[in-house]
């Protein structure tokens, strides 16, 4: 019966980042659990599925756990309030671009001083990542066979090289990292082209 | 020469710490010195970066996917836990199927929830203002008809007229017109006579509407203040109180007040003031109705004229019958009265209110007998000019 409960209260803000920090993953499994329901219920509450909530929610935990891991959160308020205000904002922005109205969000009462979280500027930055990403998928895209599925193979999918030099079929390791090492030249060409585009527009 | 292909290798094995430390020395102090070599190598880091960080988010995506679906396995699992000891206690419950209509429909109100009550409202407040604005426009209409003109009189329009006149006269004189003194805001009058000998009076509701304050002047000139006690809108009645001090009572009054209906044919008459002066008017109740059929007053024959209103109407005995009110401008000679019947229940049930001064309608009757003129003597007495100056809107 006790297995829905680790969200006990025993642990601190502080406990938990330094868990997290360390990569442990029952610490991320806890945050998560503990501020669920807040975050599904403001989406479900402000005209959305289970299922963006889900997605709102992941993404959120997604940029405060890089945060963590690279060490640059500046945490001026709970965890709680800090994941309030960068899922707000990342639901606020899918809802007006769905909507043709303006969109009006219905706060729950008790994560009011949402905006001087510092969540506006980590989602700038999370954005640009993610544009970084997009334009990343699109060059490994344009790249062609056999490169991108090297590629992905060995960065994306964490391959080993002896692996993917027996699924490729070369004579031997160094052959394939030869390969590697051009395609990756290639994936810079498009990938600096696109992505100086991307921000030039 | 070195290819950037080469170069890669290189900078990836100097990223993985797998440089010799000789070598490692070399290609940092390279970096430092050639900008050009700088500049691919940061390009390098930030490809692989990333791509690195893009693999780090895919993990971490799917490792949050998993924490979800666990969780909520752990949810249903508790909750089927829970279930499974319901089921134990109490009867099963009937499981909570919603149909793809209802889901449809639940999500349509989830989303359009705020637009569905804004239109609702205005929806609703459409209709009652339609009903409201049909309601004011048809009372508007059927207020007053043409045809029917209530009794009251104008003395605004006497004075000015005179004070022309007054003008005229002096402008011949050669002497230069007076300013004229400011215009009392809409001044009516009205005949009243007295209910009780404490000070009650009965006039027309339209003679006092509007009514900002009241004189009661009577015969002998005397002047009182009155304010007005009830008013009944419907059968155009208004009861008013002498306020002033220095009243002292009407003494005894000579005509009683018939409490049932008059008969058809019998003769009537009334005192008012349609000019200065107190006038008579005679002739007989000629319908037992009002206009257009109004059970609560009495057609009769006497010409009226704009200030009799208000006014006493008696019967050959000197029964109080009635109360002037108006008259049909398109009939010939065709006034109406309030019947006293109405006046009578009206006062009984003032006096359930506990009034001030109670009311004490007189019971015996001294015109009963007595020759009209001899009757008028005694009756003039208690009919009274109501003066009304009303507030500034009317």
């Amino acid at each position: 019966m006790s297995k829905g409960n680790l969200s006990s209260s025993g642990t601190t803000d502080e406990q938990l980042i330094a868990a997290i920090r360390r990569g442990d993953e029952r610490a991320l499994s806890q945050l998560y659990r503990m501020h669920w329901p807040m975050v599904s219920h403001f989406v479900l509450q402000n005209s959305g599925t289970d299922d963006d909530a889900q997605d709102v929610y992941q993404e959120g935990v997604m940029v405060f756990y890089e945060k963590v891991r690279d060490n640059s959160l500046e945490l001026s308020c709970q965890i709680k309030t800090y994941l309030y205000a960068v899922c707000r904002r990342l639901w606020l922005k899918r809802l007006t671009s769905k909507s043709r109205f303006g969109v009006r969000l219905l706060d729950d009462e008790e994560h009011g001083p949402y905006l001087h979280t510092g969540a506006e500027d980590d989602l700038l930055a999370a954005e640009e990542q993610d544009r970084r990403f997009a334009t990343m998928s699109e060059a490994l895209n344009h790249l062609g066979e056999p490169c991108r599925s090297l590629l992905e193979g060995f960065y994306l999918l964490d391959k080993s090289m002896q692996d993917l030099t027996a699924e490729f079929g070369y004579t031997n390791a160094d052959n394939a990292k030869n390969q590697k090492y051009k395609c990756l030249v290639r994936l810079k060409k498009l990938f600096f082209a696109h992505y100086k585009e991307e921000q030039a527009r | 020469m070195m290819t950037e292909a080469d170069y890669y290798a290189l900078f990836e094995a100097y990223d993985r710490g797998e440089l010799a430390a000789p070598a490692r020395a070399d290609l940092e102090a390279r970096l430092a010195a050639d900008p050009a070599l700088a500049l691919r190598y940061a390009d390098f880091a930030e490809l692989t970066g990333t791509l690195q960080a893009q693999s780090r988010r895919r993990a971490l995506r799917q490792q949050l996917r998993s924490i979800h679906a666990d969780m909520t396995k752990d949810q249903t699992s508790l909750k089927a836990d829970v279930d499974a000891v319901k089921a134990e206690t109490s009867a099963p419950a009937p499981m909570l199927r919603i149909s793809r209509t209802e889901r449809r429909l639940r999500e349509f109100w989830s989303g359009y929830r705020a637009t569905v009550g804004v239109a609702a409202s205005v929806a609703v407040m459409a209709v009652f203002a339609t009903l409201l604005g049909l309601e004011m426009w048809r009372n508007s209409k059927v207020q007053v008809p043409a045809s029917y003109q209530w009794m009251r009189r104008e003395i605004n329009s006497l004075k000015q007229n005179q004070r022309a006149l007054n003008r005229t006269i002096k402008r011949i004189d050669g002497t230069s017109a007076l300013p004229t003194p400011p215009v009392n805001n809409g001044k009516f009058g009205g005949t009243g006579f007295a209910l009780t000998s404490e000070g009650y009076l009965v006039t027309s509701y339209h003679v006092i509407r509007g009514a900002d304050s009241l004189l009661i002047e009577g015969r002998d000139r005397q002047r009182y203040h009155a304010e007005t006690v009830y008013s009944d809108k419907a059968h155009d009645l208004a009861i008013l109180r002498i306020i002033d001090k220095k009243f002292n009572g009407f003494g005894r009054l000579p005509y009683t007040f018939k409490s049932g209906q008059a008969d058809l044919g019998e003769r009537v008459f009334t005192l008012g003031y349609p000019r200065e002066d107190v006038v008579y008017g005679e002739g007989s109740l000629s319908a037992r109705s009002g206009f257009e059929g109004d059970t609560a007053a009495y057609q009769i024959s006497i010409p009226v004229n704009p200030g009799n209103s208000g006014g006493p109407l008696l019967d050959g005995q000197g029964n109080l019958i009635g109360v002037i009110s108006a008259r049909q401008n398109d009939l010939e000679s065709a006034a109406f009265a309030t019947k006293s019947s109405y006046l009578v229940k009206l006062v009984d049930s003032l006096r359930n209110t506990q009034p001030a001064t109670p009311y004490h309608l007189p019971k015996t009757n001294q015109l009963t007998g007595a020759a009209r003129p001899q009757q008028l003597k005694k009756l003039q007495d208690y009919v009274f000019v109501v003066k009304v100056f009303a507030k500034a809107s009317e």
